[in-house]
């Protein structure tokens, strides 16, 4: 689940586990209607964005924990501990105060805390975000694993797109308390249904316009920034439709004099960004719009444009996805 | 591009606190250090002091010898019955202190986590109020409520409850009310400190990895609070022990115990100041009074810390 801060996914998660009220919907875990399932009879358990270790217990009785709230046998519960800490790689850290761990392995302990009870779903809120940049790489790939080899389903919550990318199978991207699409990270990402999701994922140029010429699979629009083409999606449109085309600032290419390509627009470039391999460069159109575009090139190789040049922007219609609502 | 643009960063604000060094934190420091050395610390050491001395002809003499120690500790047992004395004291604080942490800890309980953020603060001041009162006053005060034809005797009598009014007044409960008086807002203050600093994502913690309200308090919120129970427990130990206001006039001097009828410690330490003129004696019967006291500082301290 990913979305802006603020828009309520950590509340999802949390109504979803219990800790939360909620006025009306049900939950289901596994066909089984838990919507009226008091928080410790539900098995939902958490891996909390500030890890909440309990600091009074050692690593192995935070571990313990979930079992020995409930009847189980010492030797029993021993094992268990034992067979969850080599899977999380603890093993040596057993006897270590919570204090005296690192982030990184808090954050394992947390998982291991919340994976003993053998739950259906694992529920994570933004685990990352008390981590390394560095050690955040290694843990996405280290709980992409896990998930794939405990066979159950993780619920992820992060504000940061790569992380939801790199890792989920599906996601949902949430804004102001609602859900504004679910799909695969491909599906968000290349063919985003609203403009929200079309401004909140990926680099993103978006041109409000009008309807003014219905064509076979494509229409043409006009827009304040020029008249542009982009193909319709599932419902016809019709002249004189508010419209929004998208288009990915990785698909923009500068026009050279003989292309004929189908949308072009003329732009002044105004400044740039060097992100490691590539470029993002920040165009303005004559009416004032800021355009960006991305470019795979390193400092070495750059296309040295001067800036304030005048610069001749073009994209295919084809990578031009078509939004048929437009938000003030 | 990235020009650099002439960004004026404003002056750091911690550039015009006070540094390490800074004079201005002796000079604010000066009054309460100057205070304390005068009129608590030089006293204190005054009296110690004087616990060393001897007395001749009826008159302290100032030196060094540890006669009134060894005077003191030669009938500790016998005579005086000073280590009957202290064992009485330290039975009264500590079941004092018991019961006022099994009084206290629920009332914090149920202001940090019962009451709204709004009353919490309100309910507090009502908690404390009986500070604002004199101690003396309140004492006598609960004597017309301990009375044997006091108002609860009255009560409890008229309901048909009891037949013959409880014996309060005179006995070591009427000591342990009127302590818990005093006690109470001071426990109620730490303990409500503490629990509300209490991280509470640690007890959705629990509860999500399957711990029941109850399961919750026992495994995480008392094991957490531990440093504030043993901040108040010693707080509780040390009144207890120096007050000898509550012994006197709610519990009459003596009072019946598991150990027999023994004054408190504090009791004799005024007696003997009051009726001898053995100052170097009292002295350093307070000195040992004291001892105990740093002590139970100590302990509780260093325990609590262990707890962090």
């Amino acid at each position: 689940m990913m979305g802006p801060s603020g828009c309520g996914k950590t509340t999802l998660l949390r109504i979803i586990a219990g800790l939360e009220g909620m006025t009306s919907g049900t939950i289901r875990l596994q066909e089984k209607d838990i919507t009226y399932l008091p928080v410790h009879q539900r098995n939902t358990p958490m891996v909390w964005q500030s890890f909440a270790l309990f600091p009074h217990l050692n690593v192995q009785q935070n571990i313990a924990f979930g079992l020995t709230l409930t009847a189980h046998r010492k030797a029993e519960v021993k094992r268990r501990v034992r067979e969850i800490a080599a899977m999380m790689h603890l093993e040596s850290l057993l006897d270590r105060r919570i204090s005296q761990l690192s982030g990184g392995q808090k954050q394992r302990v947390a998982i291991a805390r919340a994976l003993i009870t053998e739950p259906k779903i694992l529920l994570l809120d933004e685990p990352m975000s008390a981590l390394d940049p560095h050690l955040r790489v290694r843990m996405q790939a280290e709980l992409k694993r896990l998930q794939q080899s405990l066979g159950i389903s993780f619920i992820y919550v992060t504000h940061n797109q790569n992380e939801a990318f790199s890792m989920a199978d599906r996601v949902v991207v949430m804004n102001r308390g609602s859900i504004e699409q679910v799909g695969t990270p491909a599906d968000i990402y290349s063919r985003p249904t609203t403009h929200f999701v079309a401004e909140f994922v990926g680099s993103n140029n978006l041109f409000d316009g009008e309807v003014i010429e219905v064509g076979q699979d494509t229409v043409t629009v006009r827009c304040p920034q020029g008249t542009m083409q982009a193909l319709w999606r599932e419902q016809p449109h019709q002249m004189g439709d508010r419209v929004t085309i998208v288009v990915p600032a990785e698909r923009v290419f500068l026009a050279i004099a003989d292309n004929s390509a189908e949308n072009k627009i003329d732009a002044t470039l105004r400044g740039f960004e060097f992100m490691g391999s590539q470029v993002i460069y920040f165009l303005e159109t004559d009416t004032g719009y800021e355009v960006r575009m991305i470019r795979q090139e390193s400092l070495d190789h750059s296309l040295a444009i001067p800036i304030n040049s005048r610069l001749q922007l073009t994209w295919k219609t084809r990578d031009t996805v078509l939004l048929g609502e437009r938000i003030q | 591009m990235t020009q650099k643009l002439p960004i004026s960063t404003p002056r750091s604000p911690a550039r015009w606190l006070p540094q390490e060094t800074s004079l201005l934190k002796y000079l604010c420091l000066a009054p309460a250090i100057i205070y304390d050395s005068i009129f608590f610390l030089l006293p204190l050491i005054f009296l110690v002091w004087i616990g060393f001395w001897s007395v001749e002809n009826y008159r302290a003499v100032p030196g060094f010898s540890l006669s009134n120690y060894l005077d003191i500790f030669s009938q500790f047992f016998t005579r005086s019955r000073y280590g009957f004395a202290i064992a009485q004291s330290l039975w009264v604080a500590f079941t004092t202190t018991a019961l006022g942490i099994l009084l206290c800890y629920p009332f914090a309980m149920a202001l940090v986590f019962l009451v709204p953020e709004r009353l919490q603060r309100l309910l507090l001041v009502l908690a404390i109020m009986p500070f604002w009162t004199s101690y003396i006053l309140r004492l006598y005060a609960w004597q017309t409520i301990l009375n044997n034809n006091g108002l609860l005797n009255t009560l409890l009598v008229r309901l048909n409850w009891i037949k013959d009014p409880l014996q309060i007044m005179f006995t070591q409960w009427g000591t342990r009310i009127g302590l818990l008086h005093y006690l109470a807002p001071i426990m109620i203050l730490i303990l409500y400190l503490v629990l509300r600093n209490t991280d509470r994502t640690l007890m959705g913690a629990a509860r999500n990895l399957g711990a029941t309200q109850w399961q919750t308090f026992w495994r995480v919120v008392l094991p957490l609070s531990k440093p504030g129970i043993l901040y108040s427990a010693v707080f509780g130990l040390i009144i207890s022990l120096g007050d000898v206001l509550s012994g006197t006039i709610l519990g009459g001097g003596t009072g019946q115990s598991i150990l027999g009828k023994f004054p408190l410690f504090s009791a004799i330490i005024l007696n003997e100041y009051a009726a001898s003129t053995n100052l170097p004696r009292t002295s350093a019967l307070a000195t040992l009074l004291i001892g105990i006291m740093i002590v139970i500082l100590m302990t509780g301290f260093k325990l609590a810390e262990s707890e962090q």
